[in-house]
C-alpha cells in the first residue's frame, strides 16, 4: 500500500502508464481503499467543526460522493476518452479516474492533522465569533480541495499525454472528464449535502427528501434572490 | 461500379483503414468509437448493406434509450411515448435530411455514392446517440431531483447538442477525406440538420412533460414552443 501511494505522490507517468496497461483487481482495490481511508479521514474534519457526529457522517459520505461520481460518468468518460483519441479502454479511462481521485486522497488525508489544527484554532460554535469560524473552516477547506484537485489533475494530465502520445489530446480529454465530473458531482454533493453542517440546521446524515431540488437550481434561486 | 479510389489521409485523427473485425453489433459500436476511419473505410468500399442498417437500427435503439431517461421526469405512459418520439424523431430527421446531404456533398466536390452518405449519416447519428447513453445516468439523477420541464430540456438539449457535435464531426472528417475543396455546402447542412431535429422537439412535442394526445394539434415553431414553455412554468 505504502509503494502505491509513494507511487502515485510521485506521479512518475512511466510508471503510471505501466499500471494503467495491466490494471488489476487489486490495484483497483487498493486506490478504492486509500480514496476510502484518506478522503475518510479528510471527510471527518470536513464535519468535525459542527459537531462530532456530522464528522463520523461526513467521513462516510465524502468517499461515497467520489464513488458515485466515479461510477455515474464511467461509461460517459469512457467514450470521451475513445471517441477523442486517446486510445483509452473503458477500463483503463475507469482506472486513470480511480488513480486520480487516490492521489488526491492521500494529500488530502495527509493535510487532515492541518486541519485539525486550524479547528483547534477556529472560534467554535456557540462562541460570539462562531460565524467568523465557520467561515475559516469554509474557506479552508475550499482551498485545500482545490489543492488537491489541482495536483490529481495535474498528474492525470502527465499520466494521459504519456499514455495518448500527445498533448492537445490529453488536455481535450483531461477537458471532457473534468467537464462531466465536475457537472455530476456537484449535484451529487448537493444531494448528499450537509458536509461541513450549516450552524443553524440540525446535525443530518442527509437533509429531508435529499433528491429534492438540484444544485443548479439553487444556484440560479440565489441569483434570482441577489438581483431582485 | 467500383468507387474512386481515396489516398489514405487523417483527418481530426481519423485514420481510412479497413475494417478487421467480424461485423456485429459490440465490434460496430467499438469500432465507431475508436477507429470510426475504419467505419468510413468499410462504407466507402463494400457495397454489403449490412453495415449501413446496423448503424440506423443501433442508432435509433440508442435514441430510444435516452428517450426512457427523458421519460423518466414524468413517468407513467412517457416511459414509452418519449422513447418513441426520440427514435421517430430522428428518422424523420434522416429521412428528410438525406436527399439534401447527398446534393449538398457533390456540391462540395466529395466523391461518394448515395449508399455511402446515407452509411455516414447513420454512423454520425449512432455515434451521437451512444454518447447520449453515456450521459444517461447523469440526465437520471437530475430528473429525480426536479419537476421543472424548462430546466431538464435545457439539460437534455445541452447533452443532445454535444452528442451530436461529435457526430457531425465525424461526418464533416469523412467529407475531408473524400474531398479536396472547402466544405461550406457541408457545414450548412450540418446547421440544416441541427434545426430540423430542433424543430422535432416542437412537431412531436411534448417529449419531455405530460400531454393527453400522442401529437399536438396546434402547429408551432420549436422556439415559441420553448418560450412557451418557459411561460408554462414560471405560470406554475
Amino acid at each position: 500500500m505504502i509503494q502505491i501511494s509513494k507511487a502515485l505522490i510521485r506521479g512518475d507517468a512511466h510508471e503510471l502508464a505501466a499500471w494503467l496497461t495491466a490494471f488489476d483487481l487489486e490495484r483497483a482495490l487498493r486506490c478504492c481503499l486509500l480514496i476510502l481511508v484518506g478522503c475518510g479521514i479528510y471527510g471527518a474534519t470536513l464535519g468535525l467543526w459542527r459537531a462530532p457526529l456530522q464528522g463520523a457522517f461526513t467521513a462516510l459520505k465524502f468517499p461515497l460522493l467520489i464513488f458515485l461520481t466515479c461510477a455515474g460518468n464511467a461509461l460517459l468518460n469512457g467514450m470521451l476518452a475513445q471517441v477523442l483519441g486517446s486510445g483509452l479502454s473503458f477500463r483503463q479511462t475507469s482506472s486513470a479516474i480511480l488513480l486520480s481521485f487516490a492521489t488526491a486522497g492521500i494529500v488530502l488525508g495527509a493535510i487532515s492533522p492541518l486541519i485539525l489544527f486550524v479547528l483547534w484554532n477556529a472560534p467554535p460554535l456557540g462562541s460570539a465569533a462562531d460565524v467568523t469560524g465557520h467561515s475559516i473552516v469554509l474557506l479552508t477547506h475550499v482551498g485545500v480541495i482545490a489543492y488537491a484537485g489541482v495536483l490529481a489533475n495535474h498528474r492525470l494530465l502527465r499520466l494521459l499525454e504519456k499514455m495518448s502520445g500527445s498533448r492537445s489530446t490529453a488536455r481535450r480529454v483531461l477537458f471532457g472528464w473534468l467537464a462531466g465530473n465536475l457537472f455530476l458531482g456537484a449535484q451529487l454533493a448537493w444531494t448528499l449535502r450537509p458536509f461541513i453542517g450549516s450552524p443553524q440546521l440540525a446535525v443530518q446524515f442527509l437533509r429531508g427528501d435529499p433528491l429534492r431540488g438540484n444544485f443548479y437550481e439553487a444556484v440560479f434561486h440565489a441569483f434570482e434572490h441577489l438581483f431582485h | 461500379m467500383n468507387p474512386p479510389p481515396i489516398v489514405p489521409t487523417t483527418p481530426r485523427g481519423l485514420t481510412f483503414e479497413p475494417m478487421p473485425e467480424p461485423q456485429n453489433a459490440a465490434s460496430i459500436l467499438e469500432t465507431l468509437l475508436k477507429h470510426p476511419g475504419r467505419i468510413v473505410h468499410e462504407l466507402h468500399h463494400r457495397g454489403a448493406t449490412a453495415l449501413p442498417l446496423w448503424l440506423l437500427a443501433l442508432g435509433l435503439l440508442g435514441m430510444a434509450f435516452y428517450g426512457v431517461v427523458i421519460g423518466a421526469l414524468s413517468g407513467g405512459a412517457q416511459f414509452m411515448v418519449a422513447p418513441a418520439k426520440m427514435a421517430l424523431g430522428t428518422l424523420l430527421a434522416m429521412i428528410i435530411c438525406l436527399p439534401s446531404l447527398y446534393i449538398f456533398t457533390c456540391l462540395d466536390g466529395i466523391e461518394a455514392r448515395i449508399r455511402t452518405v446515407s452509411g455516414l449519416l447513420f454512423a454520425a447519428v449512432c455515434l451521437a446517440a451512444l454518447l447520449l447513453i453515456g450521459f444517461a445516468p447523469v440526465g437520471w439523477i437530475f430528473s429525480q431531483s426536479t419537476d421543472s420541464v424548462p430546466l431538464m430540456g435545457a439539460l437534455h438539449l445541452l447533452f443532445w447538442f454535444i452528442a451530436v457535435g461529435f457526430g457531425l464531426r465525424l461526418l464533416n472528417a469523412a467529407g475531408a477525406i473524400f474531398g479536396r475543396g472547402a466544405r461550406t455546402h457541408l457545414k450548412l447542412w450540418n446547421l440544416i440538420f441541427v434545426l430540423v431535429c430542433l424543430q422535432m422537439t416542437a412537431t412531436l412535442r411534448p417529449i419531455i412533460g405530460k400531454s393527453d394526445t400522442f401529437l399536438p394539434r396546434e402547429k408551432k415553431f420549436f422556439i415559441a414552443h420553448w418560450i412557451d414553455s418557459m411561460k408554462g412554468a414560471k405560470a406554475d
